[in-house]
């Protein structure tokens, strides 16, 4: 009559090893924006131009997502969501499955809930809206520039 | 707490009640942070391709079809993950050929 989760069976995912993935995890992510931070993606010729953009002219739903995480790393939140809305509420996603992330490894837990579709249908047809829409004349606040 | 020693055996501990998932194992990984990344910072279709398989783990799970849901899973990675080679390898072959022109600080900056 007692619960064993699948991964306290296996005794590989518990621990303070467990939590050495996500750390590094953060320690790369960490790395990654900092570079950004400090290589301003503003300057012409720091970063290659989006493949998309470039073949296609129109704006992808990443573009701008540099500049955003460098107006992020400088604590200018107005500009980042200037840069690129929808990369600023993924990145606070990110953030908040990274701590659940973190939180199951500690404890040991393996993934016990999975969000209902239609969140993800949200999702989904969210990005695909603003695909479309920052390339319409007019929708500034939605496009990088 | 006095006539603690002639009490009858103390109850079991409460179980943690079973949910939907508990019953059918812990559900697999929707990757849907890695989907996201891979379409943020590699700006192609593979990575909505991801997002899409990605909610097919969640839909097909929640109808109950395990198998659908664990080879949704694997797509789902597998096409971030490919996304992301795809991206790098795009932006590294357009550095070199930009390098290579002597053209990179001229072009214009309006990147990611």
């Amino acid at each position: 009559m007692h619960v064993v989760s699948p991964s306290a069976s296996t005794g590989r995912s518990t621990g303070r090893r467990a939590v050495l993935r996500p750390l590094g995890v953060a320690a790369v992510a960490l790395i990654g924006v900092g570079y950004v931070a400090n290589v301003d993606p503003n300057t012409p010729g720091h970063y290659p131009t989006c493949p998309f953009l470039a073949v296609t002219g129109w704006y992808c739903p990443g573009c701008g997502t540099l500049r955003a995480v460098h107006a992020l790393g400088h604590g200018d939140l107005m500009t980042a969501l200037a840069r690129n809305p929808f990369a600023v509420v993924a990145l606070g996603y990110v953030v908040v499955t990274w701590v659940l992330w973190l939180q199951r490894s500690a404890r040991g837990r393996s993934l016990r809930w999975l969000a209902p579709p239609w969140v993800l249908y949200g999702v989904l047809a969210a990005i695909l809206m603003f695909w479309v829409l920052r390339n319409v004349p007019g929708w500034t606040w939605l496009s990088p520039a | 707490m006095s006539d603690y020693g002639s009490t009858p055996p103390p109850p079991p501990p409460p179980l943690t009640p079973y949910s939907s998932a508990e019953v059918q194992g812990a559900p697999p990984p929707n990757y849907l942070v890695w989907a996201i990344l891979s379409t943020l910072l590699c700006c192609l279709p593979l990575g909505i391709a991801s997002i899409v398989f990605s909610t097919q783990v969640n839909s097909k799970w929640a109808l109950g079809d395990v198998a659908g849901a664990q080879d949704a899973s694997v797509k789902a990675k597998n096409f971030a993950m490919w996304g992301a080679i795809l991206g790098v390898v795009i932006n590294v072959v357009v550095v070199v050929i930009f390098v290579a022109g002597g053209v990179l600080s001229t072009r214009t900056g309006s990147g990611y």
